[in-house]
């Protein structure tokens, strides 16, 4: 029907027909021009430039490996990568065991629309403060004389305090968790909450434990949501600087803290360098994540 | 698996323990936030309670050791720039979501091209158009280069939520405006938009919050003239006091006060939907 409309017209008054076939591409121009220009240009100008000569204070576009060369022959920073690799999966991996049960509660448990928006929000509240104020809340919470410390004194599980706590690597991985776990729940509760209960209901009335429910139907039909969070998680702890610097006392040094000191101290084709070391690794980890399910499918 | 309340008696004070763990340090920033000054520091025991760091934050407070936070026109700056960025973000994803309810050719590199836009971490994005701004001359503002950064971060989730609000959409309430010949501007702001309001809304609120605490993606390319969450920053860099955690107490005050005009809208035009919507053949003609 569409379709010969569209032709009678276009033969009647072809301009204004053309305009009308294509008007999405109208519609979508100002978009697709402000992302290609402010997004695609500029990361490959971070790709270009990671291939200049670096001097002193300036960097002059002759291609070089210089700066590749220093990155991988440099101890501190091919082990700012292993570090930040180690502090990614280790994030990973807390927020999806401690969220998990959480949005298991959420969305299979919590019958009630109402309570289960209640719940989410709740649990969304946190992020109308500035993100930089919810790190430095930490400090007071870790401290050698901090919240956790003194609760612990206090009920007598600890007779010293633990020093371990801040300006360590685990005070960074417990800063993080707390910050990025939501990212996690949220998409996981949302699969969750979607599992058709007559399924559930079907598998146990064949005789099936709740052991093997949640092992053949649930979880497998919450995988999109986990991949979901975990990129979130992935992108956000990926391009961490602030809490390392906040909660380490720049003890801990990231990829991206390396790229604040580097762009501070005027080091612009070695800050590139390690950018474009970031976005490979964030692209395999979306790629390897993406190859779990299917999400256009799944969404 | 609701059949047994032992494993959902167990999950509900576990869940009950996750939002304590969430909130905990609101709660010490909050009791922390009381401590005596200036002499009080932002850690345990409360040497007397005062509301001291409150003053002090609002300008009040008798000059002293502890310098006041840069916070007036860094305030302005982050409000302008959520401001704007909010405007352009949404109109950007509502255009783009209108054009996606139609399929055409190249939709999948379109859809990609804007969802990068927020898995690009920040930090990269800020360097990147650092280093463009300097080849092509251009000195970073927060009005500029950071604004534009801020629209890429924005505007994906802006576009998320209009297409799930379209894909909900009944075109048939459309197409039959245009049957009874109601021209499509017409059309667009008396029946479409009215409908997709919630959503524009919602894209609204997110782009706000996301550009009002945006920080990676400022801090090479804000300029010399700070917004919020810069003027935060440098304060990491020297000794913290209180007045920080006055501040963050009074700023998520700000932020429910917001939430709730928010949430004020939303049912205003849930109701007004309602009751409009017997009589909205008389309102188009």
């Amino acid at each position: 029907m569409d379709v010969t409309a569209g032709g009678v017209e276009a033969q009647q008054v072809p301009r204004q027909s053309f305009l009308r076939r294509n008007h999405h591409y109208f519609l979508l121009l100002p978009g697709a021009l402000w992302m290609v220009f402010f997004l695609i240009v500029p990361l490959a100008m971070m790709v270009y430039v990671s291939f200049w000569t670096q001097t002193t204070f300036a960097i002059t576009p002759d291609l070089t490996l210089r700066s590749w060369q220093t990155f991988f022959a440099s101890e501190t920073y091919f082990g700012a990568l292993i570090r930040t690799l180690r502090l990614w999966l280790t994030v990973l991996v807390i927020t999806f065991l401690i969220g998990y049960p959480t949005a298991l509660f959420i969305g299979q448990f919590v019958k009630n629309k109402t309570t289960q928006t209640i719940l989410l929000v709740a649990c969304v509240i946190p992020f109308w403060t500035s993100f930089l104020i919810r790190v430095l809340a930490w400090r007071p919470m870790l401290g050698r004389e901090g919240a956790i410390n003194i609760v612990l004194q206090d009920l007598g599980i600890i007779s010293q305090p633990i020093d371990a706590l801040l300006f360590t690597e685990l005070s960074v991985i417990i800063g993080m968790v707390q910050i990025y776990v939501v990212f996690m729940v949220g998409p996981i509760a949302f699969m969750l909450a979607r599992i058709d209960g007559s399924l559930i209901e079907a598998a146990r009335d064949l005789g099936a434990s709740s052991l093997t429910i949640f092992r053949k139907i649930i979880f497998p039909l919450s995988l999109p949501g986990v991949v979901v969070g975990a990129i979130f998680v992935s992108v956000m702890v990926l391009g961490e600087f602030a809490t390392a610097s906040a909660l380490s006392g720049r003890k801990v040094n990231l990829l991206g803290n390396i790229i604040v000191t580097q762009v501070g101290s005027l080091k612009w084709a070695f800050a590139a360098v390690i950018g474009v070391i970031l976005t490979v690794v964030m692209a395999v980890a979306i790629t390897v994540l993406l190859r779990i399910v299917n999400l256009r499918r799944e969404l | 698996m609701h059949q047994l309340p032992i494993l959902r008696f167990s999950l509900a004070v576990y869940c009950a323990l996750f939002i304590l763990f969430l909130y905990a340090p609101f709660i010490v920033m909050g009791i922390l936030s009381f401590q005596a000054g200036p002499e009080g520091g932002p850690q345990f025991p409360i040497i007397e309670w005062s509301t001291y760091w409150y003053q002090h934050v609002l300008g009040f407070a008798p000059p002293s050791r502890v310098a006041p936070l840069p916070i007036g026109e860094a305030l302005v700056r982050s409000l302008t720039l959520a401001f704007a960025t909010m405007v352009v973000s949404t109109v950007l994803g509502t255009l783009t979501a209108q054009a996606f309810r139609r399929k055409f050719k190249g939709s999948n590199i379109m859809f990609y091209l804007v969802v990068l836009g927020m898995m690009v971490p920040g930090v990269l994005l800020g360097l990147g158009m650092a280093l463009v701004a300097r080849e092509a001359g251009i000195s970073p503002t927060w009005w500029g280069t950071a604004f534009v950064l801020h629209v890429v971060y924005t505007y994906p989730f802006a576009f998320l939520v209009m297409l799930a609000i379209f894909n909900r959409f009944d075109p048939a309430v459309e197409e039959a405006a245009w049957a009874l010949g109601v021209p499509p501007g017409r059309t667009f702001r008396k029946v479409t938009f009215p409908m997709i309001f919630p959503g524009v809304l919602s894209a609204m609120l997110f782009a706000f919050t996301l550009s009002y605490d945006e920080f990676p993606r400022t801090l090479f390319t804000g300029g010399s003239d700070v917004t919020m969450p810069l003027a935060i920053y440098g304060t990491f860099a020297v000794e913290i006091h209180p007045n920080l955690f006055a501040f963050g107490v009074l700023t998520t005050l700000f932020s429910f006060a917001l939430l709730t005009v928010y949430g004020l809208l939303m049912t205003a035009s849930v109701r007004k939907g309602r009751s409009k919507a017997s009589g909205i053949q008389e309102d188009i003609t």
